[in-house]
């Protein structure tokens, strides 16, 4: 069973970029899978911050390329 | 801080009479810029926009509050703001709350939510003294100048 944070973390992503959770797939890549462009990419980074009260710098953005590494990410965030 | 119109004509690259921002009264480092719109009586919007009863378009405060966000944005990142890059709307929500007329100061203030090189998030509001006239949040794009 996947813990709330997971799936917290997936409906924020599937709402912002309009794509459904059940096809949210975790190692889908944002922008070669998901159509993500620089815009839905800072709404998400901007939606995390606002509600999880974390900064993410922006040089690791690039580097967040799916769901599962939002995730690992940001959980790693929130411990700070 | 202030700017005139000079200094703001040197990053927008918006002109009459589709310039809505006369000037910066206030820049809080990265995090807020406060500009003003003076609402002048023979704006020509005021034409259609009601003949006899004039009130300035929502459309035109949401451009002069994208306006002052990109001013945000280029105080933020001086270096791309200075190689005049292409500035694209992505997504706007807003909401109107009380009407802007003539001879008002519209004072309109931007704040950074996230400004990244390629992009931002500003939240935005337009009011004439403490009378809040719009809300808005945008989310921009920059296409930089190969």
């Amino acid at each position: 069973m996947k813990n709330n944070y997971e799936e917290e973390v997936k409906t924020l992503v599937s709402e912002i970029i309009e794509i459904p959770v059940e096809k949210l797939m975790p190692d889908a890549d944002f922008f070669k899978d998901l159509g993500v462009d620089s815009l839905k990419a800072i709404e998400i980074v901007a939606a995390f911050e606002k509600k999880y009260r974390i900064i993410i710098p922006e040089r690791d953005i690039p580097n967040i390329r799916n769901l599962r590494q939002i995730t690992e990410y940001t959980k790693h965030l929130k411990k700070v | 801080m202030h700017w005139d119109k000079e200094r703001i004509q040197s990053i927008l690259p918006h002109r009459e009479p589709f310039l809505f921002v006369d000037e910066i009264i206030e820049i809080d480092g990265t995090k807020r810029v406060v500009a003003v719109k003076n609402i002048k009586d023979n704006e020509s919007f005021f034409e259609g926009h009601f003949p006899g009863r004039p009130i300035m378009p929502g459309v035109l405060i949401i451009e002069a509050m994208a306006q002052t966000s990109i001013i945000l944005y280029c105080v933020c990142k001086p270096e791309i703001g200075k190689t005049h890059p292409n500035y694209y709307l992505g997504k706007v929500k807003a909401e109107f709350l009380s009407p802007a007329l003539p001879g008002n100061r519209l004072i309109l203030e931007a704040y950074n939510v996230k400004i990244i090189d390629e992009a931002g998030v500003v939240d935005a509001l337009a009011r004439i003294d403490d009378r809040i006239v719009a809300k808005a949040n945008f989310v921009f794009g920059i296409k930089r100048n190969e």
